[in-house]
């Protein structure tokens, strides 16, 4: 039996122990860390049609309204993508430079052949999560910055947030953090300036204020998303 | 012992009958429920209560029903090795974030549309023999997915009917057909071939072919077209007449009798329909007419509504309700509600009539001598004779003047709807109008068909155009048809969905749904309204581009504007749009364009025409007419040994809407089969004619109940007049002896894979003989044939007394009486006392629901609000709140959805279970599936029937032969505040909601069922396949396969002969999936379920969060100043479409607001004032389960000089005293059990499904390897 195992192996049950225990440890703790979607979504950056729509230049440098292209974020749990001829009415041959040709071209064709223009997907639920309604968050005073995070500072738009759901969760049981006066929804940099200084300098006073007016408190039963 | 916990019954004393408690059964006592005395059965199984049939109680699941394989460990691990390569194949490129696409409008947006949100449209769907439903449709970006009744219009005040609900899944038929198909006669050396075409290619052969038509004068040309009322189609005929007048035109339906217009010639001189007016109605004798259900009648949506506005009765002091007797051969929706049912055979319902009408007409001095002495005279029975009499002094009551009336099913001789009219006008009815009928709804068309058959054989004819209708399948002689129909060269078929005739023609034509097309209609009281398409034909011929071009396909209109040559200028087809409006000007009176744009406009979004809605007239009736008629009448009853047979048109109707699957699978009415047509017997005349499955007798019951428990028919060969065919028989309680009920528009060859070989083709038995044929001879056969019904399924293993029901003598006496509570807990909806309902029921023999532990869930809605300040001072219900235990939902702020179903009301009808099914994506399973206990409904109605409770001495006591209850019972999952399902489920999946609703989480759902096997009332629904993804009927997996293996081995549908192929009862994991063609109904806002998870009804939550969300963008402020959803602001699917309005879902909380509606001012919603009803009641609510759902109990109203039985006497003076699931009985003895069988012992060595699948893939896997298996 010596000769099998010699004097060294006397060691190796407390190693296997230690390593089967740390690697455990490090197995959970890579799980815990990396197979979440806060992991995996944030940041995801799908390669739009062309050089993609900037959201920096339009809703940053431009300054125009969230609602100028997603119209309809009022009425419907949709947020939609605007149409193309919607593009097109800033976008046509006669009203900007032909340099852009290259840039917009393919809104120009898409209006020729009336055809749509085939945008990447960036923010999505689960199929089992039922559609997230735009509308009444709108109404309720949260903001597009909350859930997309900066758009306007976006060339291309990523996923900011984890969209799981522990973290529509963490708002519905705390809403007041996100909440803010209805007409200052779209305006995402006073939004993010003023969420950081309201946590900051007030952190209640004018939140709970915000609260008092949305009347119910945001569900947190499984039926709200699930059926 | 306290007198608290003593059941009263014991207390008491009772009547001399009554059993000491000893003698009954405890096995029995607990199997039965009682019905406020009378013993209620689900089926003869449930009374026999053989240990089969306890086995198959007590199993959640019928046995089988999770076997997966059933072949050897080896085959399980080969086609389990094959699983994993394939998923781990499928894995690996899901590691990357799957590509989405978005893809917004193009430069040319739709108006209205609101991507997410949908939109409603109004249109009509037109039924056959006229039949008009107003709908409102409701579209997803375009798409259809739901119909709706159209509140505006008269007939369907917002309701709808099992049709139309069933009506958008046939838009996505896979089988529908998509181009049209020439018959080229030339090719392949003579033989000819069929080739697809294009709608140009037909145009331009159309426009050579029909101009020698103009020289002919239409002589060798016929037209048959579908019975039905369209002004535009009207008009077209008529100019197509007028051009070509020797052309023959036919409105064809096969299931019509023509006796009652016929009957209002006589009486009136010209064929009437009859508007009647039920909501006044005190008194009503049916003759066999199933006036309340939609599906016979045009006008059954309103007269279902209208009846029910008189059966609801609350006030005990001001009770008033009207009573109606029946006198039927078959077993119907208005049997069902009748107060008094006598089952007759037709010969025998005629023989009734005229005894009735020589009772009455001499006495109520109509000077109608002439009619008396015409009628014949018939022998009938001295209860007959007591039943009829007294239904007509009840007629004939002074105080009821004016409102009764007589009313006559269409089947019925011509003389005895002519005498029926005459004692209306007798009996000055006010309940009754005429308006008049067409010609064309007015023919007899089955003779014309028969005549036209004769003169196409005879080469009459070298055209003949069927338009949406199927000849070749349903005319009284098919074949003959078929095969003359088959030689023309002019043969043309326009038909939505694939048929017999469309495959023998030589144009078939694949026709526009009527949601895809315009046109008009015009329902029976003269309503007009329009025909708008929700969508574009979805099988229009394409470009390379993908965008629409040529001719698109035709609607019934356009195809006879164009075959009639009104076309445009260029010579082009004009469109349905162009010929609606071209015969609309004329209808709205519009001077001009200008003029006409407004009415037309008004009228798209109406749904109607406003003011064309008539109301009929009273014209006078010809009693010379009515005494010729009532000489014609025969009583032809059939020779001993022969039966009569009543042809009575269920759902598939003339076999046109066979393909809809959610038809197929809605259990019927009264046998709960799906997916079949068996023939109906009694129990006796099965048992005379030896129909009963062998080796089972009435009297010693089944032992035959096998390991996967289907229940077979055996299979007969009827005859009559020398034609021949075969049916499964079905054994119904409550069909008249000598009677068998047939139903035609099964057994179909060629239309569809869903309804091809399903059921039996009965047609040809007819011939052109009326729906009556006197003198069917029955032979046995030793086949059998499986049959799934779901009436077993679902059972409440014993815990059954979920039904109760009163007469009307104990409601006034008793119902204001409550009792007080002896259980604080329980006393939520009537504030601390049980009501009349409730005390009829077990509750009142329950101990006090008292817990030892500090239960936070024993709170209700009707505690205190958390609001109050001394919300966790004062103890809540008895207990001290522990703030450190989790806080319970609270049920005390608004809104808090519940429901009552009111079982006086509903008719059972079965609209319920299909708007549910279209609404919440419910799939359909199939047959073999469905036979197994898988179907998936949401909600179920049982059946029951119920007898004398006293007379029990025995099971030979109970007459199974002649129930003398039916009572129909929609149980959903009822939201229990303190619900069994969600302590037990391990994952979490089931939850209950701050809003009452008992949620169930599809995505933490892991399919362990314990919730199903927790639930008392069985409402929970699993998924054993993914069959929400998978098409139940398509193409499969190894079809030729099993087409090759299933003759060796019997065949997987059936036995003997009856073993065609029916891919339907293929198991769904050998299904393809779903279509694209097939998702387009599916509803966006709820999921698709996928295999292994439990689902159930959900209170239509994407309705109600819906709805809160919209009040809250509206801003919708209550006067009280708290936000609300205010009552009617959300309606569930199975409320919405209820004909009877017998479901009422709303907020139990809004008692405070008041609502205007057409019964004045109300204060709080419905459906909290109906849970305060003396007649709401909890299902099992002794339980403490807390249903949010209440059921109202049903009254009824006999006649007491009708009411022999002294013990149902007794009950009207001592109704609590035998109440109950305990109580009165008599000893049960040893005796045999009196029992009908419907369970077939051989069905264990003919089932072969499951085996079956395991061989084909046994046979693929073995192909592949060059070997046998084991």
């Amino acid at each position: 039996m010596s000769v099998l195992f010699p004097k060294s192996f006397n060691a190796f049950p407390t190693i296997a122990a230690v390593a089967a225990v740390g690697g455990l440890t490090t197995a959970v703790a890579g799980f815990w860390y990396y197979a979440t979607p806060k992991f995996w979504s944030v940041g995801y950056m799908p390669t739009q049609p062309s050089t993609g729509f900037s959201h920096q230049i339009h809703a940053g440098k431009l300054g125009m309204d969230c609602r100028y292209c997603h119209t309809k974020v009022e009425q419907s749990p949709e947020a939609n993508i605007p149409n193309v001829s919607t593009c097109y009415g800033c976008h046509a041959e006669t009203r900007l430079a032909a340099w852009q040709t290259q840039r917009v071209g393919f809104v120009r064709e898409a209006q020729a052949k009336n055809e749509s223009i085939e945008w990447r997907r960036v923010h999505k639920v689960p199929d089992y999560v039922r559609n997230f309604p735009h509308h009444v968050h709108v109404a309720a005073g949260v903001s597009c910055f909350s859930c997309h995070g900066q758009i306007t500072a976006m060339p291309i738009v990523y996923q900011a947030q984890s969209l799981s759901m522990s973290w529509c969760l963490d708002c519905h049981r705390n809403p007041e953090q996100h909440l803010v006066p209805k007409d200052k929804v779209t305006q995402l940099v006073w939004v993010e300036q003023h969420l950081k200084s309201r946590a900051a300098n007030d952190p209640t006073a004018s939140a709970e204020a915000l609260k008092v007016s949305l009347e119910r408190q945001p569900p947190q039963g499984c039926g709200a998303c699930h059926y | 012992m306290s007198k608290a916990d003593q059941c009263p019954s014991t207390v008491h004393e009772g009547p001399k009958h009554k059993p000491s408690k000893q003698e009954l059964s405890r096995e029995r006592r607990s199997l039965l429920s009682s019905v406020s005395g009378k013993v209620a059965w689900r089926s003869s199984d449930e009374i026999a209560d053989t240990p089969q049939f306890r086995d198959f109680l007590e199993r959640e699941f019928p046995a089988g029903i999770t076997e997966l394989f059933t072949g050897s460990r080896r085959t399980f691990m080969k086609v389990m090795g094959a699983s994993v390569a394939l998923a781990g194949a499928a894995t690996l490129p899901g590691c990357r974030r799957p590509d989405h696409k978005i893809l917004p409008y193009s430069a040319t947006p739709p108006e209205d549309i609101i991507p997410g949100k949908p939109l409603f449209y109004a249109t009509t769907l037109p039924l056959p023999r006229g039949g008009v439903e107003g709908v409102l449709v409701e579209t997803h970006e375009g798409r259809p997915t739901k119909i709706e009744g159209n509140p505006l219009h008269p007939i369907n005040r917002g309701k709808s009917s099992v049709l139309a609900q069933a009506s958008v899944l046939s838009l996505y038929d896979p089988d529908r057909l998509k181009a049209p198909v020439y018959f080229n006669r030339k090719r392949n050396n003579g033989a000819g071939e069929r080739v697809l075409a294009t709608w140009d290619d037909f145009v331009t052969w159309g426009k050579d072919y029909f101009p020698k038509f103009d020289k002919s004068q239409g002589a060798g040309l016929a037209i048959i077209v579908d019975k039905k009322s369209s002004p535009t189609r009207d008009a077209i005929k008529a100019s197509l007449l007028k051009k070509w007048p020797k052309a023959t035109w036919v409105a064809y339906d096969s299931t019509e009798s023509v006796h009652a217009a016929a009957g209002s010639k006589a009486a009136f001189g010209a064929p009437m329909h009859d508007l009647i007016d039920f909501s006044k109605a005190k008194v009503v004798l049916s003759l066999d007419r199933n006036f309340l259900d939609a599906n016979a009648e045009p006008r059954g949506l309103v007269h279902a509504r209208d009846f029910a506005s008189t059966r609801r009765v609350e006030d005990p002091t001001t009770a008033d309700m009207s009573r109606l007797y029946v006198i039927e051969s078959g077993l119907s929706l208005t049997g069902g509600q009748a107060d008094h049912r006598l089952r007759a055979a037709p010969s025998k319902v005629v023989a009734l009539a005229c005894e009735l009408a020589k009772f009455m007409l001499p006495k109520l001095g109509a000077g109608a001598d002439a009619v008396v002495a015409a009628l014949p005279s018939a022998t009938i029975s001295d209860s007959e004779r007591k039943f009829i009499e007294e239904c007509a002094k009840d007629l004939m009551d002074g105080a009821k003047k004016g409102a009764t009336i007589v009313v006559a099913g269409e089947h019925l001789p011509a003389g005895v709807h002519a005498a029926v009219h005459a004692i209306n006008q007798a009996l000055a009815t006010t309940l009754v109008k005429f308006a008049t009928m067409s010609d064309e709804l007015a023919s007899d068309s089955r003779a014309a068909m028969a005549t036209l058959t004769a003169d196409l054989k005879a080469g009459k004819y070298d055209t003949v155009i069927c338009v949406g209708t199927n000849p070749a399948y349903d005319a009284p002689d098919a074949k003959a048809f078929a095969d003359a129909f088959a030689k023309l060269e002019g043969s043309i078929a326009l038909s939505v969905g694939q048929s017999e005739t469309t495959a023998a023609a030589t144009w078939a034509l694949n026709g526009t749904h009527y949601l895809e097309s315009w046109g008009d209609a015009l329902a029976v009281d003269g309503t007009i309204s329009p025909i708008q398409p929700m969508i574009a034909p979805l099988y229009a011929a394409i470009d390379a581009a993908g965008n629409p071009t040529g001719q698109a396909p035709m609607s019934d209109i356009e195809l006879l504007a164009f075959i009639a040559g009104d076309r445009r200028a260029d010579g082009t087809a004009r469109d349905g749009f162009e010929l609606v409006r071209a015969t609309w000007k004329s209808k709205l009176n519009a001077k001009s364009d200008a003029d006409f744009e407004k009415p037309w406009k008004r009228a798209l979004h109406d749904g109607l025409v406003a003011g064309t809605t008539g109301t009929g007239a009273t014209p006078k009736v010809n009693l010379a007419g009515v005494a010729a008629a009532a000489k014609d009448i025969k009583l032809d009853a059939a020779p001993a040994g022969q039966l009569e047979a009543v042809v009575r048109a269920g759902w598939m109707h003339d076999g046109r809407f066979a393909n809809i699957t959610w038809l197929q699978e809605l259990p019927q009415f009264g046998t709960s089969v799906t997916w079949d047509n068996p023939a109906l017997l009694s129990p006796k005349t099965a048992a005379d004619l030896g129909l009963l499955p062998a080796s089972a007798t009435l009297e010693e019951p089944n032992t035959m109940y096998t390991k996967e428990k289907y229940p077979a028919g055996r299979v007969a060969e009827f005859e009559f007049a020398g034609r021949k065919v075969t049916c499964a028989c079905w054994i119904l309680p409550g069909v008249a002896d000598g009677v068998v009920i047939l139903t035609p528009g099964y057994g179909r060859t060629n239309g569809g894979l869903a309804c091809d070989g399903v059921g039996f083709d009965i047609g040809s038995l007819r011939g052109d003989a009326s729906s009556v044929l006197s003198g069917v001879k029955v032979t046995a056969t030793a086949d059998y044939h499986a049959i799934a019904s779901t009436q077993n399924h679902w059972s409440l293993e014993g815990r059954t007394a979920i039904v109760r029901a009163v007469d009307l003598q104990t409601y006034t006496k008793f119902a204001g009486e409550a009792m007080k509570d002896n259980d604080e807990i329980y006393a939520g909806i009537a504030a601390g006392s049980l009501n009349f309902a409730e005390k009829l029921g077990e509750l009142s023999h329950t101990p006090p629901n008292v817990s030892s532990y500090d239960n936070p869930y024993n709170r209700s809605a009707a505690d205190l609000n958390p609001n109050d300040p001394n919300y966790n001072k004062i103890p809540a219900r008895g207990h001290k709140l522990n703030s450190k235990t989790a806080q319970p939902p609270n049920f005390a702020i608004g809104p808090q959805w519940g429901m009552t179903i009111d079982l006086s009301t509903c008719t059972g009808c079965g609209a319920c279970t299909i708007a549910c099914q279209a609404e919440n994506n419910i799939p359909v399973v199939g047959k073999k599936e469905v036979a197994k206990g898988r179907e998936l409904h949401w909600i179920r109605v049982d059946r029951y029937f119920a007898g004398d409770y006293y007379n029990y001495k025995d099971s030979a006591s109970i007459n199974y032969n002649e129930p003398e209850y039916i009572f129909h019972q929609p149980v959903a999952c009822v939201h229990c505040e303190n619900a069994p399902c969600e302590v037990v489920c391990p994952v979490n999946a089931t939850v209950h909601g701050n809003e009452g609703h008992n949620y169930m989480v599809y995505n933490r759902c892991i399919g362990t069922r314990y919730c199903a096997n927790n639930c008392p009332y069985k409402v929970r629904r699993y998924n054993f396949f993914e069959y929400g993804l998978h098409k139940f009927n398509g193409d499969y997996v190894g079809k030729d396969l099993i087409e090759s293996i299933a003759p060796d081995r019997g065949g997987i549908s059936g036995s003997g002969t009856h073993n065609k192929i029916n891919p339907n009862l293929i198991p769904p994991r050998l299904r393809e999936k779903l279509d694209e063609i097939e998702r387009m109904q599916k509803n966006p806002d709820v999921t698709v379920r996928m295999r292994g998870v439990m689902e159930k009804c959900s209170y239509c939550i994407q309705r109600t969060n819906a709805a809160k969300i919209e009040t809250r963008l509206q801003d919708l402020k209550s006067p009280l100043g708290t936000s609300w959803v205010p009552d009617g602001f959300v309606q569930s699917a199975c409320q919405q479409a209820c004909p009877s309005d017998a479901i009422i879902f709303g907020d139990i909380l809004d008692t405070t607001h008041e609502y205007k509606d057409a019964d004045g001012t109300r204060k709080g919603s419905r459906v909290h004032a109906a849970r305060l009803s003396r007649r709401s009641y909890l299902l099992l609510g002794y339980l403490n389960t807390r249903p949010r759902t209440s059921h109202l109990l049903k009254v009824s109203n006999p006649n007491p000089a009708l009411v022999t039985n002294e013990h149902r006497r007794a009950a009207w003076d001592h109704p609590f005293h035998d109440g109950g699931s305990h109580g009165g009985g008599d000893g049960h003895g040893n005796g045999g059990n009196k029992e009908h069988a419907f369970f077939d012992e051989r069905r264990k060595r003919e089932d072969k499904g499951y085996a079956l699948s395991l061989g084909v893939l046994s046979s693929k896997a073995a192909s592949a390897i060059g070997g046998g298996l084991a």
